[in-house]
């Protein structure tokens, strides 16, 4: 055995990848050339790029809910994307003018391309069930714009009159209503909205126009990510090369960095469009992502720098270099790439995708680390490397000697910093106890913008821009029919009701009330459910034949055996859509329907419910399986229990910290928030691996504890503190975006660099002071 | 331009205008052939009687089958006309019946019988392009559309499987459902073969086909008469996918229909021997 692995069975690794170093330092031209040459070719496969925005491809084609909810919408001819356009007017809607402006809409909207002409509801459009001059009148409110106030008041009463109308295409004070757009499942949301708004008058007197509705959020989002990543990766990139320049002051070194970074962009985003995957919102994140992690070669430029004043041979220089930190390097850039590949085991389709790529981009880093870098690092120019070296003040000076003073620190006050770390845990542990689990898409937008403006104003002035379907399961044919079925739907409506945030609910049940009233000369003592299945069944019946096809279809299936509840939120928020299940389940558990007959929930309020609780549990999940891979990873590097564990504690208490703060400041454990959690295992892990190994190498050639220690704060600490720096500097840049994920994806990630950084630093040094009898056991070093 | 393409070009004009002409000598504008055509296929006979069988197919192919009786009569002085339809089927609705007075030129009058409030309403009627009783066919679909309210336009002779058919464009002058019918009008019986009505978007939306053409015989006394008839026809909405199949079963003409059994109190006490 020993004498097949050699004298370097320990660091197998490190000679392998110190020859790989050496390989390029011998041929830093090859090694340049033939990088462009590979990444010219992945960039060839860019101009292929295709967007994703849609909610629901965030689940697999194959997913219960997206089946089931595919299967409603065919059997109640629904449309699974509206956009709905409001209108108010203070004054009052139902006016000349406006109508005949909603009118005029109404038909050019119908003639825009992606719009279902068939199914475009404004109130020219809805049909009225009322009694009109004697006669029952199943069609349009009104024929020709009224012209005389009489007539307009006369429209103004029946719109009124219908509460079938009321909330849903006209406000109870009459002063908004909105015309409803459905659009073909392959339209974009975006450009049909900016279509809309050219047909918009410029001078709309007292008409104000509000577009709102889920693919308009939805793909208004997708293509401002697109045109926020232009802008802040760009600037990411300037904020790195000018944090590096400050801190290195070399052309070269910024730009080995900034070469790696867009090697390991070009390489993954090229593989991506090449295998031919859309970007999603993710994925969209990369090229941020994976410049903060190509920051990782600052511990070699780091070491280098001390090294060349030790060593003033700019080959041999390089060489030990590598030498020292491939262990280190190799191992963090590992356990990034398999933070991120733990999202594999996501079911959220763009999550899995977008830890892959990074995942592989951090490989691709990984690679460059130890082939372009010493390439660009032999090109340097002797006289300009005393520059960089002077900068580190090694030897007592600078950051050194601040370094070295932390590190004495660290070490005599260890069991005042653990208590405080302790007491901190504590406090964190409030926090994580109060998270509340939420996910608002529209929330995605900042308040001022337009997308939160319309949702806002037409949730508070109709019945709510998201909407949700409540299924009810017949045991046959005809079951809807029963009146006692029906007075159960109607009873879970009005429980529905109750909840301030459900703004209006409609079933078959409305339409059958309303026949039956307008049957009886509209007398209220009417507007209820009739006794019989057959008259219920020729309510339907007469109902069916006039009026458009889809007002049945809606609300129920061809054989009678299902019926749909409309429901339609003020809110987007998922717990919204929760409560309206509890109250469903509970009313049921009373009142059991005819026929123990069923109810499930679809639609895109309960889409998004289920989605957010598939992120959440996913990303446990993941968190969990990253973790653990982690952890075996250290222990393999460590080969040791107590010492993988070790490392493992800073990044562990970094999340718990940051997430109680999550939960105390109420901030929504939304999806940006729960991916971040496993997004910054991989990255935040670095510097303890490079913390830990280090001083194992130190402490190993020189066998004083407290000195050791104090040498790898102030030496490779120095790296873990600009490591994390640039980090929390490239992140900081997107707490500018309009979006708010992305403003989150900054403020949390640059708080997690930072914090674990300093926990790393701070708590690694005092724990290893402090249980030294147990981390030196037997022959564990 | 290639001289053998212009020469081609000029050849098919040549033959277009050529077909054009013929028509035109035989006096057939695109209006006369729709004239014609109304006639075949709405007011054959002095009054009609027909078991109608409807199914109306979902896009997920659910069915929902109406069985109807319908009795047509045609004012002998006007091209109005009245109509009887009586539900056997489904069974919830049975004695449930519409009565029709269409007005070629304005509104129709309707009355519906509701068995379960055992009473008759009166229906507003002020749309025609409205679903007839929840098919995919209009009320005008069924009983006719005013001639004079659309542009009409022969395109050109075309063929529907092996039939030859005149192929008119139709343009309604105010806006309605459709913008633009085209039409395939069999040259010999004039019943449309094929028709195809598009949307805002100049987009296809749906289609109607007679599926089966049989000839019977009607008039009165000595005068024999043939009608040839659609007794089957399918008008599909392409957008949707809903489509609604009907079938007429025996088919009888001039059977003699009295004016008393298109009237209201005919609603509540249907004429027996009409509707067996």
């Amino acid at each position: 055995m020993a004498g097949l692995a050699g004298p370097r069975r320990t660091w197998g690794i490190d000679t392998a990848l110190t020859r790989l170093a050496a390989c390029s330092l011998d041929h830093p031209w090859w090694t340049i050339g033939l990088t462009i040459g590979a990444t010219l070719a992945f960039a060839a496969q860019l101009p292929k790029t295709t967007i994703d925005t849609d909610p629901k491809h965030m689940l697999p084609v194959t997913a219960p809910v997206r089946q089931h909810n595919d299967r409603v919408e065919r059997d109640f001819a629904l449309h699974a994307d509206t956009i709905v356009l409001g209108i108010v007017n203070e004054r009052g809607i139902v006016n000349r003018q406006s109508l005949t402006r909603i009118r005029r809409l109404t038909g050019e909207i119908r003639k825009i391309p992606g719009v279902i002409v068939r199914d475009v509801i404004s109130l020219s459009t809805i049909d009225n069930v009322a009694v009109r001059a004697g006669q029952l009148l199943v069609g349009p409110v009104f024929d020709d714009v009224p012209e005389s106030d009489a007539d307009t008041a006369r429209v103004r009463t029946s719109l009124l009159g219908n509460p079938l109308f009321l909330n849903r295409i006209v406000s109870p004070d009459a002063t908004t209503t909105a015309i409803y757009v459905p659009i073909e499942p392959t339209a974009n949301g975006k450009e049909i909205a900016d279509k809309i708004r050219t047909l918009l008058p410029s001078d709309s007197g007292d008409d104000r126009f509000y577009l709102a509705g889920d693919p308009v959020a939805r793909d208004t989002f997708g293509t401002e990510m697109f045109r926020q990543m232009a802008v802040f990766s760009p600037i990411t990139g300037v904020v790195l090369c000018a944090v590096l320049w400050f801190v290195f002051r070399s052309t070269l070194l910024i730009t080995a960095n900034m070469a790696v970074a867009m090697t390991g962009i070009i390489w993954s985003m090229g593989l991506l469009v090449g295998l031919g995957y859309p970007v999603h919102i993710m994925s969209s994140m990369s090229p941020v992502f994976l410049m903060a992690i190509a920051t990782d070669s600052v511990h070699i430029f780091n070491e280098f720098a001390f090294r060349f004043r030790e060593v003033p041979d700019k080959r041999r220089a390089v060489l030990q270099t590598m030498k020292a930190v491939a262990g280190p390097v190799f191992y963090s850039d590992v356990c990034t790439a398999a933070g991120f590949a733990a999202l594999a085991t996501a079911t959220i389709v763009p999550v899995k995708i977008f830890g892959l790529v990074i995942a592989f981009g951090t490989l691709v880093i990984l690679l460059m680390s130890f082939t372009l870098v010493p390439a660009i690092l032999m090109l340097l120019r002797e006289d300009h490397i005393a520059t960089i070296t002077r900068r580190t003040g090694g030897d007592g000076l600078g950051h050194g000697r601040w370094l070295s003073r932390l590190g004495w620190f660290c070490i005599r006050r260890a069991r005042a910093i653990a208590a405080i770390g302790l007491a901190s845990l504590v406090v964190a542990g409030v926090g994580l106890s109060r998270i509340h689990v939420n996910n608002n898409m529209v929330h995605w937008f900042k308040s001022g913008s337009e997308v939160r403006t319309a949702d806002r104003v037409l949730n508070a002035n109709l019945g709510g821009t998201s909407t949700a379907y409540l299924t009810v399961q017949g045991a046959a044919e005809d079951a809807i029919k029963d009146p006692n079925m029906l007075r159960g739907i109607e009873g879970v409506q009005r429980e529905l009701e109750k909840n301030p945030r459900v703004g209006k609910t409609f079933s078959v049940v409305d339409y059958v009330k309303r026949i039956n009233r307008v049957l009886h000369a509209d007398e209220a003592a009417f507007d209820r459910i009739p006794d019989s299945p057959e008259q219920v069944g020729q309510y339907l019946f007469l109902f069916a034949a006039s009026a458009k096809p889809s007002d049945l279809d809606n609300v129920v299936d061809y054989p009678f055996q299902n019926a749909n509840i409309f429901v339609q939120l003020k809110s987007w928020d998922a717990d919204v859509m929760e409560d309206v299940i509890h109250r469903t389940d509970a009313y049921l558990g009373s009142h059991p329907l005819p026929g123990a007959a069923a109810i499930q929930p679809a639609g895109i309020a309960y889409f998004n419910l289920v989605w957010s609780h598939e992120v959440l549990w996913g990303m446990l999940e993941s968190f969990l399986a990253g973790i653990a891979l982690v952890l075996l990873l250290l222990v393999a590097q460590t080969r040791s229990l107590v010492w993988g564990i070790l490392a493992c504690l800073p990044l562990l208490f970094t999340i718990g910290f940051i997430y109680g703060v999550v939960g105390l400041v109420g901030k929504d454990f939304d999806m940006p928030v729960a991916v971040l959690s496993t997004l910054s295992l991989g990255l935040a892990i670095d510097f303890a691996i490079h913390f830990v190994a280090r001083f194992r190498q130190r402490y190993r050639q020189d066998p004083r504890l407290d000195e050791a220690l104090v040498w790898t704060v102030a030496r490779p600490g120095r790296g873990i503190f600009l490591n994390a720096m640039l980090f929390a500097s490239g992140f900081a840049v997107m707490t500018l975006a309009d979006l708010t994920p992305y403003v989150t994806v900054g403020v949390l990630m640059a708080a997690i660099m930072l914090l674990s950084a300093l926990m790393s630093v701070v708590y690694l040094p005092g724990l290893i002071h402090l249980f030294h009898p147990v981390l030196f056991k037997k022959g564990s070093r | 331009m290639n001289p053998v393409r212009t020469h081609a070009a000029v050849t098919l004009s040549l033959i277009l205008s050529a077909i054009v002409a013929q028509a035109q000598r035989e006096g057939l504008t695109g209006t006369d052939i729709v004239e014609r055509s109304q006639q075949a296929f709405y007011y054959a006979g002095a009054d009609m009687k027909t078991r109608v069988v409807m199914d109306l197919v979902s896009e997920s192919n659910k069915i929902r089958t109406r069985r109807l009786t319908m009795l047509h009569k045609n004012d002998p002085k006007s091209r109005n006309q009245k109509y009887f339809i009586y539900f056997h089927d489904p069974g919830d609705v049975r004695r449930t019946a519409l009565l029709v007075w269409k007005y070629y030129e304005r509104d129709d009058d309707r009355w519906i019988f509701i068995p379960a409030i055992n009473a008759v309403r009166r229906i507003a009627a002020n749309d025609s392009r409205s679903s007839f009783v929840g098919s995919d066919f209009s009320y005008e679909d069924v009983s006719g559309r005013d001639v004079s309210a659309d542009t009409h336009t022969l395109l050109r002779e075309d063929r529907v499987g092996d039939v030859d058919c005149y192929l008119v464009q139709s343009v309604p002058k105010t806006g309605i459902d459709y913008t633009k019918k085209l039409a395939w009008i069999d040259k010999k019986s004039f019943l449309p073969r094929k028709e195809e009505y598009y949307d805002a978007q100049n987009q296809l939306a749906r289609v109607f086909t007679a599926d089966r053409i049989q000839v019977f015989t009607g008039g009165v006394g000595e005068a024999k008469k043939e009608y040839p008839a659609v007794v089957k026809r399918t008008m599909t909405n392409v957008k949707s996918g809903h489509r609604t199949e009907v079938t007429f079963n025996s088919i009888e003409y001039d059977v003699g229909l009295e004016d008393a059994v298109f009237t209201e109190r005919s609603l509540e006490t249907p004429p027996q021997k009409w509707i067996q």
